[in-house]
Formats: structure tokens, C-alpha cells, sequence
């Protein structure tokens, strides 16, 4: 299944809240997650995103 | 060209219709435009990010973003939805032209009129203002063109509830023995809801406020004033969601590749939200000292059943959604997720609102619980709450849908999917941060319709994070909100603007997977769920109000219900016996 920029926008959305939510979760288990941290690991999503999107991405030839 | 294009477009073949769907949008998106404004300066202002106006009008801004944004930009658009789909399903154009435009021409004098109103806060030397929030009972009272402007609107609505009946009316002579159409069948039951919940605020208006503002009663009964609104301002919630429900039951289906999964199921929806949405307005008032506890509960339980056709909402447009992906090649247990056509903003922006509506629903049930309502009533809680469900749920799946219903009544092509692509995603984050930080913002405390939310010597906690995060994210949520709707309103001025396309929108609508033949006729007896709404909505409110009335000082509040006017003539006359007979007591002693 192809990365299509509609797709990755969605994603991009979805993670909106997850990243928002993190720190709530991590706070059932007793973690202070900083916000810094939020903030890293948002970066680190898009990233990855945006590396799947030249490999599988639109105009790529790999296929999934 | 339009010949070729006639066998598609709703323009062509209903083309009054077309010319009324477009006067109503219209309306709606400059009240958007402009509602959207007014958030904007309200959420940097209640952030201390910018400041732009005194905290005094931040009142007038917030009264203008509920009243054009909540009333005027849903109830037009949903106008417009309403005349599209009773056209469209019945077949046929509206009885008469004119009767249409009298309650376009009727809900747009009373838009002007309660806009001029609230606006005129704005300028201290007209001595008009209308600050009395989209919750406008007493004691807050504003200009009496403020309450004729809503009186004419609502009226405007009733005619417009006539018109789609009167079309009704046509078509049954017609087909006898046919079931009603689906959409058809969603547009009379959502507006027999519509009448039987409007009578309070009718009430409300026509009786106490307008009376009260003119100056010919000298006071009203402030609960029996809230209580008439609430009678009407919980119905209107599922006013707003029942043509966004509308949309969702029938376009987006086919808009993912696929059908209705079921159509008797959308029918028992409708009518259990035309049964069970108006005794419920007592749950907006378990703080108020006055009705008792024993008919708060009642309201209580009457909401949660309320869950009941959001659930089976919930159920079948997903499963009609799963059937759609699964028709484009979808396969697995999450994966047909990514055979859906993300790439059609009306879709994506219909799936995203329903998502969120979740949310909108999950905290609902916080707000209808009476225990945890009070930790939360006067809080950002609320706001947090419907700025999910009609902020989110109705306004996003509304700017969706145009991108599917406007080149319909304008023959036009929309004028870009990936700006309208980009316009729903960033209202949904754009609403995720500023509904999150509202609902964290409630639970910390913070109070709700203030423009200075802070208080000297104390200090708002969170338990995680801080409140100057939730600032940040409220003052984010509504920039982005408002730029949203800025690419939603270029994006549709440019499609109204472009030239005529042959074949604009696929407008062709599937029949369901199960058809209206495998449900009850009785489903379609208008008359008798008219009668038991009617029933349970006297059963709800009778003693509560009897209550309101008898303890609250009667009608009026004041005690006998003596017009101002004439209490003023009484106190002369009584004066005058009072002075003479002192006189003669005088001249006695």
C-alpha cells in the first residue's frame, strides 16, 4: 500500500492528540514524561514518516 | 452543456431549489467567517497572548461567536442540507417558490436584526447592546431587537419545517403506499423535534423577554426563563447533529466506495431522537436551586438513553464505511482503514468530525452524569465539550459536506481537494488542541464565560503540565481553527466563482444494503410519534415547571403578574388614597 500525502497528512493529524495524551498515559505508570520529551518523540514520528514516505511514498517505486 | 450535464446535477433539475440552497449557504458562511473572527480575538484574549479589545466587550465578541456561529451558521446551512435532501428524495421541487424565499427572506431579517443588536456593544453611544450570551435567559437582558431578531428567526425556521412538509404532503398523494424516503423521512422527524422544543423558547421570548426588555413587565421568573431555554437549548444540540447524521448515514457511505449498511436501523435512530431529546433540558440545571433533585435525576436517566442511537449511529456508519473500503479492495482487520479515499476532503473531513464526536461523547456523559456535573458545570470543561460536538462533529462535517453539496447547487467543480484537504486536517488539530487544554483546563477549575479567568492570591494546578501549557495549546487551537475556516471560505468562494463544469460531483446516492422494506411500517407513523415525544415531554416538564412557577414567585417572578405599566398607575393611585386619607386624619385630629 502505497504513503499517499493524504494518508500521511491523516497520520500526521492522529498523532496530533497521542503526542498530546502521552504524557497522561505515562502518568498511569508513574513517569513524568517532560514536555520536551512530547516534543521528541513527535519529531521522531514525522521523521519516520517522512522516511517511509520516500520509500513507499507517491512517486517511489517500492510497493508494500 | 447543462443538457448533457441534467441526468447529474441538482442544478438543473431543481433549479429554484438550487437558487434557495445557495441564498442559505451563503448566509451561512459570512456568519461563520465572521463568528470564526470573534473566536479568534476571544481565545488570544482569554490566553493574554494578544489583546485586542477590553475585557468588557469580550462578552459582546462572545455572545456574537455563540449566536452566528451556533444559531445562525448551523440552522442556515442545515436550512440549505434540509431543502437539498426533501428535493432531492421526494423527488420534486417545493410547492412554492415564493413560501421558500418568505422564510429565507423572515430568517434573515431576524439574523440582521439580533446581529445589529449585539454589535451595537460595540459602539456605547447607540444604547443598544445584546451581551447576554448564546444562553440568553434572564437575568442578563439585551436590546428588545435582539429577542424580535431570534423571534423572526425561529418563526423563519417553523416556515421552513412547513415548506418541507407541505412537499411531504404532495408526494404522499402521490405515492401512497410508499415508504417515506430515507433522507425525507430524517428531515420531518428532526423537525417535528425542532417544533415540539422550540415552543419554550417561543414561550420564553414571546412572553417574559421581550415584554421584560421593552419595559412593560417590571421583572420575569429567571428560572422559568432558563428552564424555557433549556427546554429548547438541549434539542438544538441534536438540531445541529441531525443533518450532520443526515450526511453521515447517507453520503459518506458512498463516498467511501460503499452503501448504508442499514436503512431501518437510521430510521429507529431518528425516531428515538425525536422521543428522547426533549425531556432531557433539565440536565443543563442540576445547580439551579429551585427544581428538585428527584426531576434532575429523571433528566439524568433520560440523557444517558440518549447514548442508545449515538451507539447504533456509531455502529452503522462504521460498518457502512468498513463495507465501502472493503469494496475499493480494503482487506484485514484495521487495514481496509488505508483502502479509504483520504485524498476527498468531504470524506476525510466527515470521518475526522465523526471521530471526534466520540470524544464529544465520552465527555457528554461526564457533563449528563449529576455526581461529577458538579465538578465541572461552570468550568472550561464545557466549552471543551462542544467545541467537540457541534464545534467539531456538526461545523467540520458541514465545511466536508459543502465540498460535496455546493457544486452541486452551483454546477461548478470544487476548486481545489488538497487545500480543502489541508482546511479539515488543520481543523482537526487545530480543535485537539484546544478542546484538550479546555478539558484539562475545566478539571483544574478554571471558570468558563469570563473574559479575566484569573483570581488574586490563588493558583490553578494541574496535575500534569501547566496552565500556561493549556494557554498555549487554547491560544494554537484557535488560530488554527480560524485559519481553517479562511481556506474553507476561499476555497469555496473560488468553486462558486468558477466556470460551469459538465458533470460537477458524482451526486448519484446507493440504495442500502437493507432497504426500508425490512423495517416496521410503523416506523413511518409520523402522527403517532409526534403524540408519545409530546407525551413524554409533559410527563418530563409538567411538575418541574408547576414547581418553578409556584415557588419562584409566579409567572413574573415578582409575585402577582402586574405589567409595569399598569404596577406603575397602581402606585399613583394607592399613593394618592394614602396622601388623602393622612390628609383627613390630619383635619380629624
Amino acid at each position: 500500500m502505497k504513503l499517499t500525502k493524504a494518508r500521511a497528512l491523516v497520520l500526521i493529524a492522529f498523532s496530533v492528540p497521542i503526542a498530546i495524551e502521552l504524557r497522561t498515559v505515562a502518568g498511569f505508570f508513574n513517569v513524568e514524561l517532560p514536555l520536551i520529551a512530547v516534543a521528541v518523540i513527535e519529531f521522531l514520528f514525522l521523521a519516520l514518516l517522512f522516511v517511509l514516505y520516500g520509500l513507499y511514498g507517491e512517486g517511489s517505486n517500492a510497493a508494500a | 452543456m447543462a443538457t448533457a450535464r441534467s441526468e447529474h446535477a441538482f442544478v438543473d433539475k431543481f433549479p429554484d431549489e438550487a437558487g434557495v440552497i445557495k441564498a442559505t449557504f451563503l448566509v451561512a458562511f459570512v456568519a461563520l467567517g465572521i463568528g470564526a473572527f470573534f473566536g479568534l480575538i476571544q481565545a488570544l484574549h482569554r490566553t493574554n497572548v494578544v489583546r485586542v479589545i477590553d475585557s468588557a466587550d469580550y462578552y459582546t465578541m462572545l455572545t456574537g461567536h455563540g449566536v452566528l456561529l451556533a444559531i445562525v451558521f448551523t440552522i442556515f446551512f442545515l436550512c440549505g442540507v434540509f431543502h437539498w435532501a426533501t428535493a432531492r428524495s421526494l423527488d420534486r421541487p417545493a410547492e412554492s417558490k415564493l413560501f421558500s424565499w418568505a422564510w429565507v427572506g423572515l430568517m434573515l431579517t431576524g439574523t440582521i436584526l439580533a446581529t445589529v443588536a449585539i454589535l451595537g456593544g460595540l459602539v456605547p453611544s447607540l444604547g443598544m447592546s445584546a451581551d447576554v450570551l448564546f444562553t440568553f435567559y434572564a437575568p442578563l437582558q439585551a436590546h428588545p431587537i435582539f429577542y424580535i431578531g431570534l423571534a423572526m428567526f425561529i418563526v423563519g425556521t417553523w416556515l421552513a419545517g412547513a415548506d418541507w412538509f407541505l412537499s411531504y404532503r404532495a408526494w404522499r398523494k402521490d405515492n401512497a403506499d410508499e415508504r417515506i424516503p430515507l433522507q425525507a423521512f430524517m428531515v420531518l422527524t428532526t423537525m417535528i423535534m425542532w417544533y415540539i422544543s422550540t415552543l419554550g423558547v417561543a414561550v420564553s421570548v414571546v412572553f417574559f423577554l421581550i415584554p421584560w426588555s421593552l419595559g412593560l413587565i417590571e421583572s420575569v421568573n429567571p428560572l422559568l426563563t432558563r428552564t424555557l431555554f433549556w427546554y429548547f437549548g438541549h434539542p438544538i444540540v441534536y438540531f445541529w447533529l441531525m443533518p450532520a447524521y443526515l450526511m453521515w448515514y447517507t453520503v459518506l457511505p458512498k463516498l467511501a466506495g460503499g452503501r448504508l449498511f442499514s436503512d431501518p436501523l437510521a430510521r429507529v435512530v431518528f425516531v428515538l431522537f425525536l422521543l428522547l431529546s426533549t425531556p432531557v433540558g433539565i440536565h443543563h440545571q442540576y445547580l439551579d436551586p429551585g427544581i428538585a433533585e428527584g426531576f434532575k435525576f429523571i433528566a439524568m436517566t433520560n440523557t444517558m438513553f440518549l447514548l442508545l442511537p449515538s451507539l447504533l449511529t456509531a455502529f452503522t456508519v462504521v460498518a457502512s464505511v468498513e463495507h465501502g473500503a472493503r469494496q475499493r479492495g480494503g482487506e484485514g482487520y484495521l487495514r481496509w482503514l488505508g483502502a479509504l479515499p483520504w485524498r476527498d476532503p468531504a470524506f476525510t473531513g466527515m470521518a475526522l468530525a465523526g471521530a471526534m464526536f466520540a470524544a464529544g461523547g465520552f465527555s457528554g456523559m461526564i457533563n449528563a452524569g449529576m455526581n461529577i456535573n458538579y465538578l465541572i458545570h461552570n468550568t472550561l470543561w464545557v466549552p471543551g465539550h462542544f467545541h467537540l460536538t457541534v464545534g467539531t462533529a456538526v461545523a467540520l462535517t458541514m465545511m466536508a459536506g459543502s465540498y460535496w453539496l455546493v457544486p452541486q447547487v452551483t454546477g461548478t467543480k470544487l476548486y481545489s481537494r488538497p487545500i480543502g484537504l489541508l482546511q479539515v486536517i488543520m481543523w482537526f488539530v487545530g480543535m485537539v488542541f484546544m478542546s484538550n487544554a479546555m478539558h484539562r483546563a475545566g478539571l483544574a477549575g478554571i471558570p468558563r464565560r469570563t473574559a479575566e479567568p484569573q483570581y488574586q492570591n490563588f493558583e490553578f494546578l494541574t496535575p500534569i503540565g501547566s496552565i500556561f501549557e493549556l494557554r498555549v495549546q487554547i491560544a494554537l487551537g484557535g488560530t488554527l481553527l480560524f485559519l481553517s475556516v479562511v481556506l474553507f471560505l476561499f476555497n469555496i468562494l473560488l468553486t462558486s466563482l468558477g466556470e460551469e463544469s459538465e458533470r460537477p460531483v458524482d451526486a448519484y446516492l446507493p440504495e442500502p444494503l437493507s432497504g426500508p422494506e425490512g423495517s416496521p411500517r410503523i416506523l413511518d407513523n409520523l402522527a403517532m410519534w409526534t403524540g408519545i415525544a409530546a407525551l413524554l415531554v409533559v410527563l418530563a416538564y409538567t411538575l418541574p415547571l408547576a414547581g418553578i412557577i409556584q415557588n419562584g414567585g409566579g409567572l413574573f417572578g415578582g409575585g402577582l403578574p402586574v405589567p409595569a405599566t399598569v404596577s406603575a398607575g397602581l402606585d399613583f393611585v394607592l399613593m394618592t388614597v394614602t396622601s388623602a386619607f393622612n390628609t383627613l386624619l390630619g383635619v380629624v385630629a
